[in-house]
């Protein structure tokens, strides 16, 4: 009789935390904790250093590069976390990007509907990213070649491919381009349309990461690839589908690049892999697979271009810029090893 | 407070094979009849003949290469028998992947294998089955049923639900996996090994949770070297041999000397040759 009270009124309870830890050193281990604060003294830093920073255009500046660089590391969060590595992605933008650019072109010269170019290089970009994507996952699936090597071959291979589909010449987009680009939301002067759908996709991958089975599966694929055999996830087609969903944004970001840009260039993305990867780890997501956060993610890809793009501000040499970020790298690698280390003495 | 989960309306009914009054022995949960197997030349399986009954605990017990882990395997649906049938329930089945076998409610627990270290226990109770409402995973139903069937199981060392895999003991892991199993609503459990590598404390909380199962009307299969907990939880006992099964009875008719000396010769003159369908 009583037992289906105490079922009613117990669960609550039974939602507390493991161990009592002490709370600077919970709110000190916990990796968001530690990624906003080092953002927001990043961002502070700059603006004291110069009163320029806080401006809309700089702002919008921000967003638009933090935009060309969030999806495709989220979509390697994804890959990292189920055990694997995507380092196609730059390429993938590049060959995404020229081709979308080559479609788009001639239909811009004749003046063709706005709407029309616009869907017809987000399908070309998405289509290429999908492609690539694919044969990524047949390698690794079918083939059983490592993720590492797959898609290190994809990234040689797209970059050659960007280069002769191009004939090492980008593809003008102008005029339309730039009025695309340059679009913003009504009272929002800092964000452009561009960034806006940017943030949604990122914000609905975020979701999914977290409450669907798709990210709970994920996890699981890349914590014990054999509990989640047994458990009757269908781990192969998971694991193809995070290569082409990677694929896919990079696609994406490549058409992004397009419209920021102005031109389809065979040379965009050339950073992009290793800098979103770095955003991964500085997140605080495991290389080894099945622990990560999409948040840890989205702050260490506004980190990173935050540096970047700070790195102006206080007067540092562009040719020195790349010495800075990867210096923020190994800083922010530093601490995340001494936040794990904190926590597993708690 | 024993007895009250009795009320829960999913598989706590005792099955149909202890209201036999007559002595006429009803249709065990699984029986083998005839189960080889052959690893080219190699007999692994020699007609293996084994009822298991609804309801208790058989050890199966044999030195390494007797062929217990060959035999769970047939019966888990990993391997397919190179011949012989297998009855559950009465009906001929052939379980050949491990899902086929979890239909029918045969499941096997590894104590190391199958879970996910970086989920919480909530959510490798339900790994690939997870509630879901409105595209989202439902962690509130999942936990809260999870909480529930950790308390049908008197499983109480969990502090919280909420606890990575990573974090627990060798025996709380394999509370988790057996929790796992009872969920999908199974009616065989089989465990290999269970309580190697476990402490004390956690030995004894494995065999309670092992007793509680039986009490449920939950069957277990249960492989062992350690005759202390056989003899501590086992109603029935197996013996194999070099592939064939030596000997099987109620625990009753074996004491530890002549169970060794079956392990390790393949007979003992204490106990005779026991003939199938005798049940105590």
């Amino acid at each position: 009789m009583s037992s289906s009270e105490d079922l009613s009124a117990s669960p609550p309870n039974l939602v507390t935390p493991v161990t009592e830890v002490p709370r600077w050193r919970a709110l000190l281990t916990n990796q968001l904790t530690v990624l906003v604060f080092i953002l927001i003294a990043l961002m502070l830093f700059l603006g004291n250093h110069n009163s320029r920073f806080f401006t809309s255009s700089e702002m919008s500046f921000l967003l638009a590069d933090f935009s060309g660089l969030v999806l495709v590391a989220v979509a390697e969060t994804f890959v990292i976390i189920s055990g694997g590595i995507d380092l196609s992605v730059g390429s993938v933008m590049a060959v995404a990007g020229v081709l979308a650019a080559r479609a788009m072109q001639p239909l811009i010269n004749s003046h063709t509907n706005e709407a029309v170019v616009l869907l017809l290089g987000t399908g070309v970009a998405l289509l290429v990213g999908m492609v690539a994507g694919a044969i990524n996952a047949t390698l690794i699936v079918g083939f059983n070649v490592v993720p590492f090597v797959a898609t290190l071959a994809m990234w040689y291979g797209g970059q050659g491919l960007a280069l002769v589909w191009t004939g090492g010449q980008p593809y003008g987009l102008n005029p339309g381009a730039q009025t695309w680009s340059a679009a913003t939301i009504p009272g929002l002067p800092f964000l452009s349309w561009l960034s806006l759908i940017v943030i949604g996709i990122t914000v609905v991958l975020g979701l999914v990461l977290r409450k669907a089975r798709y990210g709970r599966y994920t996890f699981a694929i890349g914590s014990n690839n054999f509990a989640a055999r047994a458990a009757g996830i269908g781990v192969k087609k998971y694991v193809g589908s995070f290569y082409v969903l990677s694929g896919a944004l990079a696609g994406l970001t490549g058409m992004f690049f397009d419209i920021r840009l102005g031109s389809g260039a065979p040379t965009t993305g050339q950073t992009t892999t290793l800098i979103a990867i770095a955003a991964v780890v500085i997140g605080g997501t495991s290389l080894f697979g099945g622990s990560g956060t999409f948040l840890g993610t989205v702050l260490g890809a506004a980190i990173l271009i935050v540096v970047q793009d700070g790195a102006i501000f206080v007067n540092v040499s562009a040719n020195w810029v790349p010495v800075v970020v990867a210096s923020v790298v190994a800083v922010a690698s530093i601490i995340q090893s001494g936040r794990l280390r904190l926590r597993r003495r708690s | 407070m024993s007895e009250t989960n009795s009320s829960t309306p999913d598989t706590t009914a005792r099955p149909p094979m202890d209201n036999s009054g007559g002595g006429q022995p009803s249709v065990p949960l699984l029986a083998l009849r005839g189960i080889s197997k052959n690893f080219g030349p190699v007999q692994a399986l020699q007609r293996v003949d084994l009822d298991i009954p609804a309801g208790q605990v058989t050890a199966l017990v044999g030195d390494n290469g007797a062929g217990k882990s060959t035999l769970i395997k047939a019966i888990a649906g990993i391997y397919a028998p190179s011949s012989g049938t297998m009855m559950w329930n009465g009906q001929e089945v052939h379980p050949h992947t491990p899902r086929d076998a979890a239909a029918l409610g045969i499941a096997t627990v590894y104590q190391d294998l199958a879970l996910c270290d970086n989920i919480d226990i909530v959510g490798n109770m339900f790994l690939g089955f997870e509630d879901t409402s409105a595209g989202a995973l439902d962690e509130i139903s999942m936990e809260l049923k999870t909480v529930q069937t950790l308390k049908d199981l008197q499983v109480s060392t969990v502090k919280s639900v909420r606890q990575l895999v990573g974090s627990l003991s060798g025996g709380q892991r394999q509370a988790i996996a057996v929790a796992r199993a009872v969920m999908r609503d199974a009616r065989l459990v089989i465990m290999d090994e269970p309580t190697a590598a476990l402490g004390v404390t956690q030995t004894a909380n494995v065999l309670n949770l092992i007793k509680t199962l039986s009490s449920r009307g939950i069957s277990v299969l249960v492989i062992s070297h350690n005759l202390n907990d056989v003899f501590a939880v086992a109603d029935r006992i197996a013996v194999m041999y070099l592939g064939n099964l030596v000997s099987n009875g109620p625990i009753s008719k074996y004491d530890p000397s002549s169970t060794v000396e079956l392990i390790t010769t393949g007979a003992s003159e204490r106990v005779e040759p026991h003939p199938l369908h005798s049940f105590a």
